[in-house]
């Protein structure tokens, strides 16, 4: 409930946006607005890890930190960066304010490991994220083909 | 080149943000920007003006015997990447695509074909976990494992760089991968054309008819 409340608002602000053209935060905007976006996870090579990818939405006038994920499917999860093909563990990622946080391949990922089943193509995984401030979410992650790519849809 | 791709993706992920920070309806059920890089066919694949030899690297395969490249390979169209099990993301991603685009080849060319995974991690990638995991994705792929310095130095002769497995601020291991594939012609057994880790199976089944033969994408 309090979700559906929270993406009216955003929109609003949206529209308060667009009118006055980019002029900063909008009235009522000094709190964080997160939705998730695409998320999915390729079907894993083998049961012992696996990655998981997407985009966090801020809709809101302030900044906010993904601190943590969890899920059923795995005994961890934590959270990557990629660079020059160096995996590098963080702590945390920040969400800037009216921007997003993307976990893409060949960049940030989820990483799962001790998984307890070897998710397969057409399941879902479920997982839920914790943040700084704002309250958790829960999120269906479909498991895609191990090949699978946005940018292709396949 | 990768320094380019970031250059871009940094552009690009500026542009969706200064798009949404200026109050376009963003819909958050809507496709995202894909911001690492995508298939752009002219960027995923590099034909080389100077094409490298193809390493000299003996080590051991999945089955624990001796491998040599050059002999093994010799004559075969030949793809080599450098990577690491223990590695979520690319290094499945990448080989799962060229298992893909191999079995759209008729199939004496897939016998032709020889898909060589060497791993940058010897420590944790010994013959028998290599299989195991190459098994996951096509058991007709070779795997190499052996003396981390030999295959450093294999890498580089072909312009790849890694570094040996570290351990981070809380004691995990950690590797790291080649960014690319490289296609060494059976023709001539040169390494001639690179492909990036952007590179979809799209991209690898539309060039493989290609590279069995030693042509250009």
């Amino acid at each position: 409930m309090r979700r559906a409340s929270a993406a009216l608002t955003a929109g609003a602000l949206a529209g308060a946006l667009a009118l006055t053209g980019c002029s900063g935060s909008g009235p009522g905007s000094d709190e964080a607005e997160l939705s998730v976006s695409s998320p999915y996870m390729p079907q894993p090579v083998s049961a012992d890890m696996a990655a998981g990818f997407l985009t966090i939405i801020n809709k809101g006038g302030a900044a906010d930190e993904l601190t943590s994920v969890t899920t059923d499917v795995a005994g961890q999860v934590t959270l990557h960066s990629t660079a020059g093909g160096t995996m590098t563990e963080q702590s945390s990622f920040a969400i800037p304010a009216h921007g997003r946080l993307v976990f893409a391949s060949g960049g940030n990922h989820l990483m799962f490991e001790k998984l307890k089943r070897r998710p397969k193509q057409g399941q879902t995984v479920t997982v839920k994220l914790r943040f700084a401030e704002s309250g958790p979410l829960t999120v269906e992650m479909p498991v895609k083909a191990a090949t699978y790519h946005p940018s292709t849809g396949h | 080149m990768r320094k380019k791709t970031f250059a871009a993706a940094a552009l690009l992920a500026a542009a969706a943000l200064t798009l949404s920070a200026c109050g376009k309806e963003d819909d958050a059920g809507s496709p995202i920007a894909v911001v690492s890089g995508g298939s752009d066919a002219s960027k995923v694949a590099t034909v080389l003006d100077q094409p490298f030899d193809k390493p000299g690297l003996v080590l051991t395969d999945t089955h624990g015997k001796k491998y040599d490249l050059r002999k093994e390979t010799k004559g075969h169209p030949t793809l080599v990447y450098f990577g690491y099990t223990h590695c979520p993301d690319v290094c499945p991603t990448t080989m799962s695509n060229l298992a893909v685009a191999m079995k759209a080849l008729p199939k004496d060319q897939q016998d032709d074909l020889r898909v060589v995974f060497v791993t940058t991690d010897p420590g944790r990638d010994t013959p028998a976990e290599l299989g195991k995991w190459l098994k996951g994705i096509d058991s007709r792929f070779i795997g190499l494992t052996g003396d981390f310095a030999k295959i450093q130095a294999g890498a580089r002769s072909v312009g790849i760089a890694v570094e040996p497995t570290k351990k981070d601020k809380k004691g995990k291991l950690v590797s790291m991968h080649g960014t690319q594939v490289i296609a060494f012609s059976p023709k001539t057994d040169a390494g001639y054309v690179l492909y990036s880790e952007s590179a979809t199976v799209d991209d690898y089944t539309r060039d493989l008819p290609k590279l069995v033969e030693g042509a250009k994408p």
